[in-house]
């Protein structure tokens, strides 16, 4: 693959099972249904263990933003909590920039924890007895920067998302979206590379969490990390992601663009997600375009590559023949028949 | 019926009724070959192990080899007790009082501040000064070890899970160990004086505050510590800069439990003491019949008690600030005026301003005893003839012409018999078959006595209660537990404890249920009996003894009255909570389908609240025990008698014994009624 070699996080057959002795169990399932997983997640569900994570392979571009979703109980949290090593994995290898941190030392992962990996959390993980400040200059304070220095940089990211002001308040005194701003703030003073967020808005009213996603997508454009995020939303997924993985019992079953999970779902579990979702509004011209062939017609609706469908059948309601299709620069790439535009839309009711 | 009968009948029974035919069978068994084999009612001696004498050999062996250890260390202790001891009866009383009050200003404003001025001026009044003094001496060295002990003993359990599942089997044992078992082993290892009320006061307080480091730390967010973890944290500081922080509010609940504990048992310790403090003082003058002075002693140590509680319980709550010039103008005003008065501050020891109240305490009671004695009497006499006597020794003994008016006859005994078979098998045929079976049960105990209990029909009993409750597991091991007491020959009186505390606990189930059912109705009863519970709940042990004995005297029932006072307000509690916390939609469900107040405590209510007031009578009967032994003092047979009298000779071997079987006894009924409680919350889908 030719990802691999921009992939800052890459996990590679990764297992996590819990239950006593889980690695033995793990061992034995796979060797026993010849390394089929998910047989093997059968064999171990049927001795009461709980295979949470099941043989996963993916990875993370630089700077990309990865969405990983389903519903609850689908392994999506103990993914994340995988990748950043709160939890240590039965099997499998998860690379963090080539270095295999399922083998690094506790000492190493201290390091990597105050250098390039932030978290956020659904319920916030707020330190009570501190203030904002403190929790937000916590990660600094391990690390060892000074008072002085650690302030003017916990003041900088409280500006950040919007919080200064309410830097002497205690968790307590503050609303939900306020929290999660801290919480936000804090994973982001040490200035890291990798992001990760646990549902960072499925705790806050929809209002609050409309919010907070459009200033989430701000600060992405000046900050430009690595973002594995968690969330159960498809709407917030396909608003957010760059790519989007949907796991099921463990499993993922589909990585793709959101276009690719809204068009061509894998399966009815994915379908079913995007049957919530209004297609039209998330799916791209360049999906049905069929490329390279020049129309012949006269007409041109003007349609862009990255034109969503509903905008392009908008402009094409009365039109029946191919018409031509242009990306940013304005070269036509390729052409539509606006009768695509319309059965890409239906697919679902079929 | 027939065998086969018998079996089919079976089958289609519940597993209670189950056990209580079996129970009942072994009942009637013992009953009709009790004459041709008396061997089944009461066990024989020659089957009996000496095992309190090998237990007594081996600990014996065991605490000499240690004996220099521990010697050393009561010696090293006896210098920071010293040094507390100079500082607290050395500073003049008014900076005491002072600094008192400041603190409880700094802790809890005026309320905090009021109780500790006025209360240490009661102090200072009774003439008990420099006694309780004494005894706040001990507290302040033995409590802040304790605290270091189980809040290092909490964090270890925490970091090491398995060090964690022992120390949970080693917590829970001590807590049903009765207090005065501790003190006869430590009484060997460390010799006589203070410091070993010292000693046992630590390792008496130390479980509290282990158990709550344990429970706080455990109850810490998972997101907070992952947070910590995030934050890219050492082990150490997640531990010490967030974990423990965010456990604070649980830690100082453990603060002021060990606080409790603590000064409980250095009250209690005075009993091998004879040391110049405030528990000792409340003994001499007990034992001397001054109940005026034993009532003022009794009030300083529930002055104590009731400053150190709540202040520490400020603790635990959210930090108020009160303004810190008040703390610091408190100070300074007591600072000018013991300088200014440093020469005519008189000898605490001098003023005895409440002695005149004592004596007329005294005169009254022997007054209102004059007047009420013949009253009280007959009351204290019906109670026992006609309640503690037959349920000790059954009605066929207790039953006799100068108490009852008549004396028991086989006969009556077929006649009893056969009444409570007809009702039993009506209430069987009404479908109630556990209910019938357990009337006959009952009154099968009631003719025998239960200190006069076959062996066999106790071990079964015991066997089926406990598989009905959680299984079979539970009913070997009880099995297995109460054959080492019978083997032990501490078999009778073990009895006689199960005798007293069962009728307290009894009483304390009726009647507290009784209260609490009142609390939960009227809001009126329970500002009255709020505030009464919670006193009783603050006052150690020890001082329950007073008044009882001032009224009742020496013997059983003032010892059961004890009891009774102390067990009965977790029943209250529990009763009125589980009551009053049913959701409020059943609560409108069922208001909505036209039941009537009643209606509602009967069919919801009661149904709901059933595992809570389970868990209070848990707790009853561990109060109940832990007050038996404390009883003792004032005349009680049994296993409690048998470990105070350890005491006084210094024999581990019976002390221990008596104290672990004493201890089984709790367990079992602890594992059982929680067995009993879960089953219930399992039925409510509560878990």
């Amino acid at each position: 693959m030719t990802e691999v070699n921009t992939s800052i996080i890459t996990c590679q057959n990764l297992w996590q099972v819990f239950g006593t002795n889980a690695d033995t169990a793990l061992s034995d399932a796979l060797s026993q249904s010849e390394g089929n997983s998910d047989t093997a997640a059968t064999l171990l569900r049927d001795k009461g263990f709980i295979p949470a994570v099941q043989d996963v392979t993916m990875s993370v571009g630089v700077g990309e933003l990865f969405v990983i979703m389903g519903l609850s109980g689908s392994g999506k949290s103990t993914l994340v909590r995988c990748m950043s090593q709160l939890l240590p994995s039965t099997t499998g290898d998860i690379l963090i920039e080539g270095e295999n941190v399922v083998s690094a030392s506790k000492k190493r992962l201290i390091e990597l924890r105050r250098h390039k990996m932030g978290m956020v959390f659904q319920h916030f993980g707020l330190f009570p007895h501190m203030s904002v400040l403190e929790n937000v200059a916590y990660p600094l304070k391990v690390k060892g920067v000074g008072s002085k220095q650690r302030r003017s940089r916990a003041a900088e990211v409280i500006t950040l998302v919007g919080l200064e002001g309410r830097e002497d308040s205690f968790p307590r005194e503050l609303s939900g979206g306020q929290r999660q701003r801290v919480g936000i703030a804090r994973s982001l003073s040490v200035n890291p590379d990798i992001w990760f967020l646990d549902e960072p808005f499925s705790a806050l009213d929809p209002l609050i969490r409309r919010q907070l996603q459009d200033e989430f997508l701000k600060l992405q454009a000046t900050l430009n990390k690595t973002i594995v995020f968690i969330t159960h939303d498809i709407n917030e997924a396909l608003k957010l992601a760059d790519r989007i993985a949907i796991m099921r019992d463990g499993k993922i079953v589909q990585i793709g663009t959101p276009t690719d999970i809204v068009l061509n779902p894998v399966d009815d579990y994915v379908r079913e997600f995007s049957n919530d979702v209004a297609k039209g509004q998330h799916a791209k011209v360049s999906s049905v375009m069929l490329s390279g062939e020049n129309p012949t017609t006269a007409e041109d609706p003007g349609l862009t590559t990255t034109m969503t469908l509903d905008t392009a059948l908008a402009r094409c309601v009365n039109l029946y023949n191919p018409v031509p299709v242009r990306d940013e620069t304005g070269n036509i790439v390729g052409n539509v028949r606006p009768a695509d535009l319309a059965t890409a839309l239906q697919a679902e009711d079929l | 019926m027939s065998a086969d009968n018998q079996a089919t009948g079976l089958l289609h029974l519940s597993a209670g009724s189950r056990a209580a035919f079996v129970t009942l069978l072994i009942g009637a068994l013992c009953l009709t070959i009790e004459p041709f084999a008396p061997w089944m009612v009461s066990w024989s001696a020659a089957w009996q192990l000496p095992l309190t004498d090998w237990v007594g050999t081996s600990l014996t062996w065991l605490l000499d080899s240690i004996k220099p250890a521990a010697r050393a260390f009561s010696a090293f202790m006896n210098y920071p007790m010293n040094w507390a001891n100079q500082l607290l009866v050395g500073t003049p009383w008014p900076i005491i009082i002072g600094v008192v009050t400041a603190l409880g200003w700094y802790l809890g404003g005026i309320t905090m501040a009021a109780l500790g001025l006025i209360g240490l001026s009661f102090v200072l009044a009774s003439g008990y000064w420099v006694e309780g003094m004494n005894t706040l001496a001990l507290i302040a060295v033995s409590v802040p070890l304790a605290l270091i002990l189980g809040g290092l003993l909490g964090i270890l359990a925490n970091e090491q899970p398995r060090i964690r599942s022992a120390l949970q089997t080693v917590l829970d044992v001590m807590q049903t160990v009765p207090t005065f078992a501790y003190l006869t082993p430590i009484l060997l290892l460390f010799g006589f004086g203070p410091v070993v009320g010292l000693i046992a006061s630590a390792i008496y307080a130390a479980p509290p505050m282990a158990r709550n480091v344990m429970l706080g730390l455990e109850r810490v967010d998972s997101e907070v510590k992952e947070a910590a973890v995030m934050s890219g944290g050492t082990r150490f500081q997640q531990l010490f800069q967030v974990e423990i922080p965010s456990a604070r509010t649980q830690i100082m609940v453990g603060v002021n439990q060990s606080l409790m504990a603590g000064l409980s048992m250095v009250i209690i310790a005075a009993v091998i003491g004879g040391f110049n403090d405030i528990g000792w003082e409340v003994l001499l003058t007990m034992r001397k019949a001054q109940f005026g002075q034993a009532l003022l002693a009794g009030s300083v140590i529930v002055v104590f008690a009731v400053i150190i509680d709540r202040m520490s319980a400020t603790l635990a709550t959210e930090r108020k600030h009160y303004d810190h010039r008040v703390t610091f103008g408190i100070l300074l005003i007591t600072a000018l005026g013991a300088l200014l008065f440093w020469s005519k501050v008189p000898n605490p020891s001098d003023i005895s301003l409440l002695n005149p109240v004592a004596a007329f305490v005294d005169s009254e009671m022997s007054e209102f005893i004059r007047t009420n004695g013949a009253w009280l009497e007959s009351f204290k006499n019906s109670a026992v003839y006609y309640v503690l006597l037959p349920l000790r020794i059954g009605l066929d003994d207790a039953v006799l012409t100068f108490t009852w008016g008549m004396n028991w006859t086989a006969s009556m005994s077929y006649w009893l018999f056969a009444g409570s078979a007809i009702v039993g098998g009506l209430l069987a045929l009404r479908g109630q078959v556990t209910a019938g079976l357990l009337v006959i049960i009952f009154v099968g105990v009631l003719e025998t006595g239960i200190a006069e209990l076959p062996w066999l029909f106790v071990l079964v009993a015991t066997a089926a209660l406990a598989w009905v409750a959680s299984g079979a597991r539970l009913a070997i091991v009880s099995t297995g537990l109460l054959l080492t007491i019978l083997v032990s020959g501490l078999w009778d009186r073990a009895l006689l404890s199960l005798y007293l505390s069962g009728a307290a606990v009894l009483a304390c189930a009726v009647l507290g249920g009784l209260l609490g059912l009142l609390c939960a109705v009227s809001p009126l009863a329970w500002k009255i009996i709020r505030p009464i519970c919670d006193m009783l709940q603050t006052i150690p042990l020890f001082v329950f003894l007073i008044p009882v004995l001032m009224i009742f005297q020496i013997g059983e029932f003032s010892a059961l009255l004890a009891i009774i006072a102390y067990a009965i307000v977790p029943m209250i509690r529990y009763t009125r909570h589980g009551l009053i916390n049913t959701p409020d939609d059943l609560i409108e469900a069922a208001i909505a389908n036209g039941a009537t107040k009643a209606q509602i405590l009967r069919d919801v209510r009661a149904p709901y609240a059933a595992p809570t007031i389970l868990v209070g009578l848990n707790q009853t009967i561990l109060f109940a025990f832990a007050m038996l032994v404390i009883a003792a003092l004032i005349g009680t047979t049994g296993l409690g008698q048998s470990i105070y009298l350890a005491l006084g000779k210094a024999d581990v071997g019976l002390g221990i014994s008596a104290g672990a079987a004493m201890a089984i006894l709790a367990m079992i009924a602890d594992r059982i009624v929680q067995g009993f409680a879960k089953e219930r919350r399992i039925a409510l889908g509560l878990q």
